[in-house]
């Protein structure tokens, strides 16, 4: 996308189908968290085709990239970075746990939310 | 179908086809995947969920067995299994059409002008008339989910729908049309040279051509007859007309309703549609018919490639097929299958002893012969020898062709 032009300006394609989307599923928002599920999953494959594109080009030059990677020894540097990057992504895929814990820990509820909003609108 | 078939079916490059980069192509190709996913993994499980959980849970509510298709969705939307199978499908179809997108939005506005460019060096006519109404059962919703529907422009000589519909149906079909798209129209030239004894047709008339992918082989297999391309939206009459022209096919093109074409009686000797039916409407069915039998001359054939009508199927077989319309935005889709097309054909006009329904074989082993890219004979054979299986793509591996001859 032109990210200069307005997207009123420049010809673009239509995003959204018309017609009510029907609803599949019961439980309320699990139809957004497949989709987005099945968005990542797309996302997974293209990043596996371009790793595996790299490796065949490297293959088709004459450099065994995949055969390196085999060999690869990490060094103590690189040990630190991979787990530090592991951890960083698992407090990503659990902030709602994190979030949880420190309301928890807070007696934070609800109806303090409540609270908060009302008293903070009293003129 | 055989559970380790690996679909390798690519889409060959043409000059209007937008041109994917390696992450674009890879992300379309995921969504190919995913609907042949669907359809050899998830597909099969529906039978026995039905059968051994969510029928018996309706016989509980009920105190009856499920009648019909319709009893058989109500039982099946209240069953996970049945949830992920239709979520999925929807997914896949959102996500197909998106990925497409990306692609052509990338590639606009050049991409109107390469088709401009196109057709003005084009030998086959492009009628595109100032006025023209495109009916509400185009423009209401839009059809499966492709968005801007078959008529949406953004801008004046807009053919963004027309390239979304030509790459995007080729992820839709999973490849199984042929390299171009072309099996369906493939299929029936097939069947008119083998199965009518010698016919061979001057003048014909391709009703809702879309992009003209099932269009260009009539040229190509009946190289002297003049051919003609007419559909209601304009973005796609656009595109058929530059995509024929990088194909170097000769074919003329038309904004016209195949309810109502501006063409004069008996001017055709054989009149086509490739599953246009479905997606007109109750009032416009008649109507197609009957405008048919004017536009054809003495002895001339109406053939209409579709899928089968409801009539002999199960209700389960009917239930699957019948998704279509409630989940991939084809509102017209379940109620033509129980339309009787015999009677229109006969209300029409057309001989009644000249009016049967028929089975034109899919082309598939041809593209392997033409060693295709990713046609391998494994795969490809897969797609060709197959029971009937509701909810498969072209389900037997077979077009059925509504087929009547005016006397």
């Amino acid at each position: 996308m032109n990210a200069h032009a307005p997207q009123a300006e420049r010809p673009h394609v239509i995003r959204d189908a018309k017609g009510k989307r029907p609803q599949f599923y019961e439980a309320p928002g699990l139809d957004q968290a497949m989709s987005m599920i099945m968005v990542l999953a797309n996302e997974l494959a293209v990043l596996h085709d371009r790793l595996d594109s790299a490796e065949r080009v490297h293959a088709a030059k004459g450099l065994d990239l995949a055969a390196e990677i085999e060999a690869l020894q990490l060094d103590q540097a690189a040990l630190e970075a991979r787990e530090a990057w592991r951890q960083d992504f698992l407090g990503r895929l659990f902030y709602l746990a994190r979030k949880d814990a420190s309301e928890a820990a807070a007696a934070d509820t609800a109806e303090r939310f409540r609270a908060t909003i009302e008293d903070i609108a009293k003129t | 179908m055989s559970a380790e078939m690996l679909n390798t079916f690519q889409q060959i490059d043409h000059p209007i086809l937008p041109k994917p980069t390696h992450d674009e192509a890879s992300r379309q190709e995921f969504t190919k995947s995913f609907k042949q996913f669907i359809q050899q993994g998830l597909l099969p499980g529906l039978g026995p969920v039905f059968g051994v959980r969510a029928a018996k849970a309706f016989e509980r509510e009920h105190g009856r067995a499920p009648a019909d298709r319709r009893d058989i969705r109500a039982a099946m939307v209240k069953d996970l299994y049945f949830q992920h199978y239709a979520a999925a499908n929807r997914i896949a179809q959102e996500l197909l059409w998106e990925s497409t997108n990306v692609t052509i939005d990338r590639e606009l506005p050049d991409l109107i002008e390469k088709a401009r460019g196109l057709s003005a060096s084009a030998k086959g006519k492009l009628d595109l008339p100032e006025a023209f109404e495109t009916p509400r059962y185009v423009t209401s919703i839009d059809i499966h989910c492709m968005p801007g529907g078959y008529a949406g422009a953004v801008t004046p000589d807009d053919i963004s729908t027309g390239a979304l519909y030509d790459r995007g149906v080729y992820l839709y079909a999973m490849g199984y049309m042929g390299p171009f798209n072309d099996d369906m129209g493939r299929s029936v030239c097939n069947y008119v040279n083998r199965r009518l004894d010698g016919f061979k047709p001057k003048r014909i008339l391709d009703l809702g051509c879309t992009v003209g992918h099932s269009t260009l082989p009539y040229k190509e297999l009946f190289p002297d007859a003049e051919v003609w391309g007419v559909d209601v939206a304009a973005p796609q009459v656009r595109y058929a007309h530059a995509r024929a022209a990088g194909l170097g096919l000769e074919v003329n093109f038309a904004q016209m309703n195949a309810e109502e074409t501006r063409f004069e009686d008996g001017s055709f000797d054989l009149i086509v549609s490739h599953i246009l039916l479905h997606e007109t409407s109750g009032k416009a069915m008649p109507r197609i018919f009957n405008e048919c039998h004017r536009l054809l001359a003495p002895g001339g054939y109406m053939i209409h490639a579709d899928l089968p009508p409801f009539d002999n199927m199960d209700p389960f077989t009917q239930f699957i097929l019948d998704n279509e319309t409630w989940y991939n935005n084809e509102p017209f889709w379940g109620a033509m299958r129980e339309t009787d097309q015999v009677a229109l054909a006969k209300a029409a006009g057309f001989p009644p002893e000249s009016v049967k329904f028929d089975t034109a074989p899919m082309a598939i082993m041809e593209f392997v012969a033409q060693q295709a890219a990713g046609y391998s004979e494994d795969a490809s054979a897969a797609v060709s020898d197959r029971e009937f299986a509701a909810g498969e793509y072209a389900p037997g591996g077979g077009w059925e062709v509504l087929i009547a001859r005016k006397a």
